[in-house]
């Protein structure tokens, strides 16, 4: 009996090493600069699967959180080239690398394919007075630097609230609090006044517990007919988290190709969809090319930003 | 016995010394720390905080260890130091092999050289004793981590393997 | 409200819930006694598999995992002395203890049992008292979870044998820890002295299992003597056979201390921020603290081991309920059962209790019902368990380390945190050589981000530093912390008054 085990355990060793076939040979990695369980962890975890199925090859998510998402930004970089590492960005990348906390930028990865969209909603607590963004605005206005806001310090959720604060020419106060869950748990509790947050959090909005004031899409969301947005409001602001798949610099063109293949495909998985959709997130594909002409003005984009801030360190 | 204590270097009096000593120089390197505008402490003051209380208590400790002693000396046989540091060094060449190596070479020789220091094989039925253990533990974990567990070990730079 | 949940449970014994139910909870035992894998991971392993089937089946799956893998821990602790999972820190203290004094299958039965009556009470008691539970979780602001840390730490100081200043000095060397590595609000690198390797800090879990398994291994490997140990370390076979009912009885005589560490544990899993295993260190704690021979504490007896394994599955069952009614995990493990929830599309809030109350009240029998099958997993894997205990140490070290290495690498699948792992293991063993203990420093490296975290956002929030003092539950915490550390004091000196009333039981200095 052990020796059968054993028997059967060296050659498992042994055939593993020695398969010689096109790429993918092996299994594939893809980082997740965050925990699991977070929010681009779960529109993750449903897409490796059609990922994988459409692949031919076990697809893995190693979570490599810390630092804001830079210490997996780091380890994607140092990873070799061979289409086996993958690694999982939003538009963080950008602002990490502007604000100074990582020198790692979108310019250091081969794009892939761009797989979802979430808009951002301006949330309040239910234990704030305002109903609607102007009562808001009007309050910021009256009594500057009282308003607070729970976000992550130089990332997304601190920069649509700053958005907001500079169309609006008013003065919010913030508290770092990283991740949603965290923030939810703060504003239910009425410890801060405002969150960037968004579809995923109706269910508190429907039990009294929040308020959407105005969700960041150019029109309004059908799961929210009655919630505005920034843009008929007269604040032209249009904020969405997109999410896509980059491997380092120097990955071979057909691995990309494949890749980019295979990402097409996973898109169109009607689970992944249903996944999205109950997740408050939109499918959102956008080739090799676009993504890459995507996150060239995006970059763009978040450098001015960080500059207006006053948050730009390079 | 009774009396005057003499005072001595002992456990306590070093780890309180290391305490001070270590939380002290961190202490200055931590004054170095950029502040940013948006947040009304820097993130040096917290561990200053964390590092001027383990000082106190680490100085705390000293004085106590000069002034009281601490308690009596251990009963029972010498402790085998020896297999103690043998077993880091092999964990630590382990640690440095593993992603030479890759796993399943470095875990192998890891699990039969450890095993050999702690009890060494005598016999040939000792010797085949370890080296199954050694690649019955490789097999398994290999297996349930990378197949089952979606854990992908290191591969070796060395050997590819 | 429990016609419901009778409902519920009829439903959950058909067939397509049981078996993932069964399935989970094995599952969770088997990777919850595997040190290296944690239950986190385990769930992660199983979430995949229920993509496929619908919402319940795999919440009842995924529960079966929490409730198995927190049981799980135990097995490691008791018979290794090494937490399986972080939640079984306590049990370590008392039931590797027992169990070195010959009654492996007496400490693990007592875990399992209490694990069992611990998270069915809690889960009973859970069902009727959500609301104003949560609804107090929910006032904890930056101050009340700043002074509730500070509380638990103090809770845990005092704690120790040797000495209070010892205690202290361990917890800070913890919160220490967590000061390595990047801020946790601007992500300034601190005390990395510009390498990588530092970057990323001390990921917690390659820290407590370096901590942990040197510590234990080391103090076995220089009690042996060259070759002769093998013949020494080769312990009988235990006794398999022991009186379930007595030892049923035995948890059953502690009526006080039972309720008492599953209120502890239903709290803490109530109040986001802090897990299972802050909460069985701090029942440990409290039943050291009510009982009136608080030096037998850490000898192997029955009292340390409910306490610790009570109170860590009443835990899961307050985590649930804080994931449901508010979408807040509060531990790593909680996080991915939160996220497996938004995967099949379930909005947590507290429309979910009475919008999906089907589903709600399923997942509470799920809860409930995985405490029995685990019972009956454990009752078939118990023999192969307590084998583990006549495996000789020469294979035995090894093995147990290869898993530990494991386990730290797949945390991040990088190899940096097995150098972390060598790294706290001679630590570790230093503490231990020193007779430093280790709770305080396990407790000082699960709250030390968050200490920080919430100090800053109280000041954050309003500058004004008085506001510790002045609001009511964080001053109330604040002085529990006084009053918890004078406590220890007092029960210290009585004891040393005991002691010296015995003058032939003195230690002689």
């Amino acid at each position: 009996m052990t020796k059968l085990v054993l028997a059967a355990a060296a050659l498992a060793i042994l055939a593993s090493g020695s398969a010689m076939a096109a790429y993918p040979e092996r299994p594939v990695k893809v980082i997740v600069p965050w925990a699991a369980g977070g929010d681009t962890d779960n529109i993750f975890r449903p897409f490796v699967l059609p990922l994988q199925k459409a692949l031919g090859q076990t697809v893995v998510i190693a979570n490599i959180g810390g630092a804001s998402g830079t210490v997996g930004a780091r380890e994607a970089k140092n990873s070799p080239p061979d289409g086996y590492t993958l690694y999982v960005v939003h538009d963080y990348i950008h602002l990490t690398y502007y604000t100074g906390v990582a020198d790692v930028n979108y310019s250091d990865f081969e794009p892939i394919c761009s797989v979802s969209s979430t808009p951002s909603v301006l949330t309040a607590s239910a234990k704030t007075k305002w109903k609607s963004l102007k009562e808001l605005i009007d309050d910021a206005k009256a009594n500057p630097g009282t308003v607070s806001v729970g976000a992550t310090l130089g990332s997304t959720s601190h920069f649509f609230p700053a958005l907001i604060e500079k169309a609006a020419n008013v003065k919010f106060k913030y508290v770092s609090y990283d991740g949603l869950a965290q923030r939810m748990n703060a504003i239910l509790g009425g410890h801060i006044d405002l969150t960037d947050g968004n579809l995923t959090q109706k269910g508190k909005v429907d039990a009294g517990q929040l308020r959407f004031l105005a969700i960041a899409t150019e029109k309004r969301a059908p799961e929210l007919p009655d919630v505005p947005t920034l843009k008929e409001s007269g604040y032209d602001i249009e904020y969405a988290v997109t999410r896509g798949l980059l491997a380092p610099k120097g990955t071979p063109d057909d691995i990309l190709g494949k890749l980019d293949m295979a990402c097409s495909e996973a898109v169109k998985d009607p689970a992944f969809a249903a996944s999205m959709k109950a997740q408050g997130t939109d499918v959102k594909y956008l080739g090799r090319k676009e993504y890459g002409e995507f996150l060239r003005k995006n970059d763009e984009i978040n450098k001015s930003m960080a500059k207006e801030l006053g948050l730009l360190k390079r | 016995m009774r009396g005057f204590v003499r005072p001595r270097l002992t456990g306590d009096a070093v780890a309180g010394l290391v305490a001070v000593s270590v939380s002290v120089w961190l202490f200055f390197v931590a004054g170095d720390l950029p502040q940013s505008a948006l947040v009304p402490i820097g993130p040096g003051f917290y561990p200053r905080l964390v590092l001027g209380a383990t000082a106190l208590a680490g100085a705390a400790l000293v004085l106590r260890a000069f002034l009281v002693g601490s308690g009596a000396p251990a009963a029972g046989p010498a402790p085998n130091y020896r297999l103690v540091l043998v077993a880091f060094v092999l964990f630590g060449l382990y640690v440095t092999l593993l992603p030479l190596l890759g796993f399943r070479i470095a875990t192998f020789l890891f699990v039969a050289a450890m095993q050999s220091a702690i009890d060494p094989p005598r016999t040939r039925r000792a010797l085949l004793v370890v080296t199954l253990v050694a690649l019955g533990t490789t097999a398994v974990t290999y297996l349930v981590f990378e197949r089952y567990l979606y854990v992908l070990l290191p591969r070796g730079t060395w050997t590819d393997f | 409200m429990f016609e419901q949940l009778g409902t519920a449970i009829l439903d959950l014994l058909q067939l397509k819930f049981l078996v993932p139910l069964v399935i989970g909870t094995f599952v969770g035992v088997v990777g919850g006694a595997l040190p290296g894998v944690t239950i986190t991971m385990t769930i992660i392993v199983v979430l995949p598999f229920t993509f496929g089937l619908d919402p319940l089946q795999g919440l009842a799956a995924m529960t079966g995992v929490y409730v198995g893998g927190s049981a799980g821990g135990l097995v490691t602790a008791v018979l290794l002395g090494i937490p399986g999972t972080p939640s079984a820190i306590a049990t370590t203290f008392d039931g590797y203890t027992m169990r070195r004094n010959g009654e492996p299958g007496r400490a693990l039965w007592l875990g399992i049992w209490a694990s069992c009556f611990g998270g069915l009470l809690g889960g009973v008691f859970l069902i009727a008292t959500t609301g104003p539970l949560a609804a107090i979780a929910l006032e904890f602001g930056p101050w009340e979870f700043f002074a509730l840390f500070i509380f638990a730490l103090s809770m845990v100081v005092g704690l120790t044998e040797d000495s209070l200043l010892k205690g202290l000095l361990a917890g800070t060397f913890g919160l220490l820890v967590t000061t390595f590595g990047s801020d946790p609000i601007m992500s300034v690198p601190r005390f990395t002295f510009g390498t990588e390797f530092l970057r990323g800090g001390f990921d917690f879990l390659p820290v407590l299992i370096g901590i942990f398994a040197f510590a234990q291994i080391m103090t076995e490997l220089e009690k042996m003597h060259g070759g002769s140990g093998s013949g020494g370390a080769r312990a009988a076979t235990p006794n398999l056979k022991i009186a379930q009912l007595k030892v049923i009885g035995e948890i059953l005589a502690r009526p006080v201390l039972l309720l008492w560490s599953t209120a502890v544990g239903l709290l803490i899993g109530v109040l986001p921020a802090i897990g299972g295993s802050a909460a069985s260190v701090m029942a440990y704690d409290q039943a050291k603290k009510i009982s009136r021979r608080p030096e037998r504490f850490g000898t192997g007896i029955p009292e340390g081991i409910i306490a610790s394994e009570s109170s860590n599955n009443a835990n899961v069952g307050g985590s649930l309920v804080t994931i449901m009614a508010f979408g807040i995990p509060g531990d790593a493990v909680t996080a991915v059962m939160l996220g497996a929830m938004t995967i099949h599309g379930i909005q947590s809030g507290p429309l979910f209790m009475v919008q999906e109350a089907k589903l709600a009240y399923g997942i509470f029998a799920a809860y409930l019902l995985a405490h029995p099958i685990m019972i009956i997993v454990m009752a078939l894997g118990a023999r192969f368990f307590l084998r583990v205990v006549t495996v000789p140490k020469s294979a035995l070290v090894p093995i147990v380390l290869v898993l530990c290495t494991v386990g730290a690498y797949a945390l991040k699948n990088t190899i940096d945190n097995v150098w972390v792992l060598a790294l706290f293991g001679v630590f570790g063993y230093a503490l231990v050589k020193l007779k430093f203990p280790l709770a305080p420093v396990i407790l000082g490296l699960i709250l030390g981000d968050q200490i920080e975290v919430n100090l800053v956002r109280a000041l954050m929030n309003d500058p004004n530093p008085l506001l510790f003092v002045t609001r009511p539950i964080s001053a109330l915490l604040l002085g529990l912390s006084v009053a918890s550390v004078l406590f220890s004091l007092w029960q210290r000196r009585r004891q040393a008054a005991r002691l010296a009333a015995l003058p032939e039981t003195a230690p002689d200095f």
